[in-house]
């Protein structure tokens, strides 16, 4: 069981409202160290909010936030990010007119404030190694295919070696192939980081072969949490994707 | 932090200063000194474009430079050193103040603060009866054993704040700022604390356009308000879009060539404004890209015209 200080980040009856609609309804999420969760959930279920929530984007309507131990209510992104916790964006998450180097540069300014430009260009180096963007370095991002931008957004979260690395949605639009890459990715960058990864994602393949935990949403509340093979059987969560059919 | 043409930049600013040598006459000089002011005032709202915002205050900044010289210089009697520095350090002061407050706010927001800030900037100058009210100041002379120097000082200060904004741009900050403008969340979600990165990107353009007005007040010995109103930075903008807003020497190339064809074009009896919307126009219609967008690379010998290192890898997948 999970002890409290290798929880990395926990909500606790966390709630967002939009005037009238509740996005976020009384969310008690568990981060623990090391794992990947996926957190998944048909469309409006609330995803996106709770990764603005946690990641200070938004603030709670009520609840309390809490990453690596310390309370975060009402703490601005970029405080909550010098903690340890980076996130990527569903949409252009990388910087259009930059190329890859100068991108997964931008990712190690802070975090190696201090160091020489050679140490950053090597963390970048050794950041595009580990994601395959090697040969890419040079290239003006907005001109890449649309996979290696997938996987510059990544890089740039991951270049500052976060202890808790949220990816929102970063498979969409990706094929077969590319997605195994992605995956096989994220599997070294825990094993080889230790980093624990935050995943939203719609694809319901690859979410269930690379996380521990799932959580599950539905209308801004969890229906479920478990591991891959009790969520997949859960009777609500089959109902919640795959709708009802009448008398049942 | 890769190369930074040092060579070509001394042989540039080189050539540049003792161009000035050769100026023979009033008209020549005051040609010179207005391409070199509109230069750095053309670089200086563009550095404010690295984070995406136009800044009209820039033409308060230019005003607020020349008013510190013109305030030490014919009320303090300050030495003419200190004169030149005063007006961009009260810049710098108020051009932080200024965007702690505004730069929370973007693109024509920002636009339309920084539009009402020069209008009232320009309006209570006129109310202030010993800085000359809307009559301005006079006399604003440098002493006279610089006096003859005037266009080779102007152009050496130009060419030391180009240099000094070129290399900024291609550290690692200028990278942080141009990041900001394509993504600020990215920025922020990697630790960056992005208003004050703002901030610092908008005092140090502030910065160079007090500078840029310190030398418009020696140099023209009188100022005005209306001097300093929005046009100024409409001018501005007009040589950074018709030279090109990917690098600083459109900037200049813009300023360089919108201002010799104004003063042809005033010595026919056209006025300015004229020049710089239709300048503005045709660019944008022509040249989006501006001067700068042009492909140079085939006028050079094929040793210098290397491709550019970000298109090597664009095939198609």
């Amino acid at each position: 069981m999970a002890s409290p200080s290798n929880i990395l980040l926990r909500t606790t009856g966390l709630t967002r409202r939009f005037g009238g609609l509740v996005a976020v309804a009384d969310l008690d999420l568990e981060i623990r160290q090391g794992e990947i969760l996926g957190l998944i959930g048909p469309n409006g279920a609330g995803k996106s909010t709770t990764f603005n929530l946690i990641s200070g984007f938004i603030k709670p309507s009520s609840g309390t936030l809490e990453v690596f131990g310390r309370k975060c209510n009402g703490m601005s992104p970029t405080t909550i990010s010098r903690l340890g916790l980076t996130r990527t964006f569903q949409h252009g998450s990388y910087l259009r007119t930059m190329n890859v180097r100068d991108n997964i540069l931008i990712g190690t300014v802070h975090w190696l404030a201090g160091a020489s430009s050679a140490q950053r260009m090597k963390r970048v180096e050794e950041t595009a190694a580990i994601l395959g963007l090697t040969p890419y370095l040079e290239t003006i991002a907005s001109s890449l295919p649309h996979g290696i931008q997938r996987l510059v957004s990544i890089a740039i979260a991951f270049a500052t070696r976060p202890r808790l690395l949220c990816l929102d949605e970063p498979l969409t639009g990706l094929n077969q192939t590319e997605v195994a890459t992605t995956l096989d990715i994220l599997r070294s960058i825990r094993r080889d980081f230790g980093s624990t990864i935050l995943l939203v994602e719609h694809n319901m393949k690859a979410v269930m072969s690379v996380c521990e935990r799932i959580v599950v949403l539905h209308h801004g509340r969890q229906l479920a949490t478990g591991t891959p093979a009790e969520v997949r059987m859960n009777e609500q969560v089959i109902t919640a994707y795959l709708g009802t059919s009448h008398g049942k | 932090m890769r190369s930074l043409h040092i060579r070509w930049w001394t042989v540039g600013a080189a050539f540049a200063i003792a161009a000035t040598f050769l100026v023979k006459g009033p008209y020549a000089a005051s040609l010179v000194n207005l391409v070199a002011i509109s230069a750095l005032i053309a670089a200086s709202l563009r550095f404010g474009m690295l984070i995406g915002e136009v800044s009209f205050a820039t033409s308060t900044f230019v005003g607020l430079g020349a008013y510190g010289a013109g305030i030490a210089t014919t009320i303090l009697h300050w030495p003419f050193l200190i004169a030149m520095v005063l007006g961009p350090l009260v810049v710098i002061g108020i051009s932080v103040l200024f965007g702690w407050v505004t730069l929370r706010i973007k693109g024509p927001y920002f636009m339309l603060i920084g539009f009402a800030f020069v209008e009232v900037v320009r309006i209570a100058l006129g109310k202030i009866a010993f800085i000359g009210g809307v009559a301005g100041m006079v006399g604003i002379f440098p002493p006279h054993f610089v006096d003859p120097w005037m266009p080779t000082i102007v152009m050496a200060v130009v060419t030391g704040l180009l240099f000094s904004l070129y290399v900024i741009e291609k550290s690692d900050f200028g990278k942080v700022l141009v990041a900001i403008r394509d993504n600020e969340d990215i920025a922020r979600t990697v630790g960056l604390n992005v208003l004050s990165l703002k901030i610092a990107c908008f005092a140090i353009a502030s910065f160079c356009a007090g500078v840029a007005g310190s030398l418009h007040g020696f140099v023209n010995n009188v100022i005005s308000p209306d001097d300093f109103g929005f046009m100024l930075t409409v001018f501005a903008l007009a040589f950074v879009k018709v030279g090109g807003e990917s690098s600083i020497f459109g900037a200049v190339a813009g300023a360089i060539i919108l201002v010799l064809i104004s003063s042809f074009a005033l010595g026919l009896g056209a006025a300015e404004q004229f020049v710089y919307g239709g300048a503005i126009v045709l660019a944008m219609l022509f040249l989006p890209q501006g001067l700068a967008g042009l492909p140079w690379r085939k006028c050079l010998p094929a040793r210098w015209a290397k491709r550019p290192a970000n298109l090597v890898n664009t095939v198609a997948r």
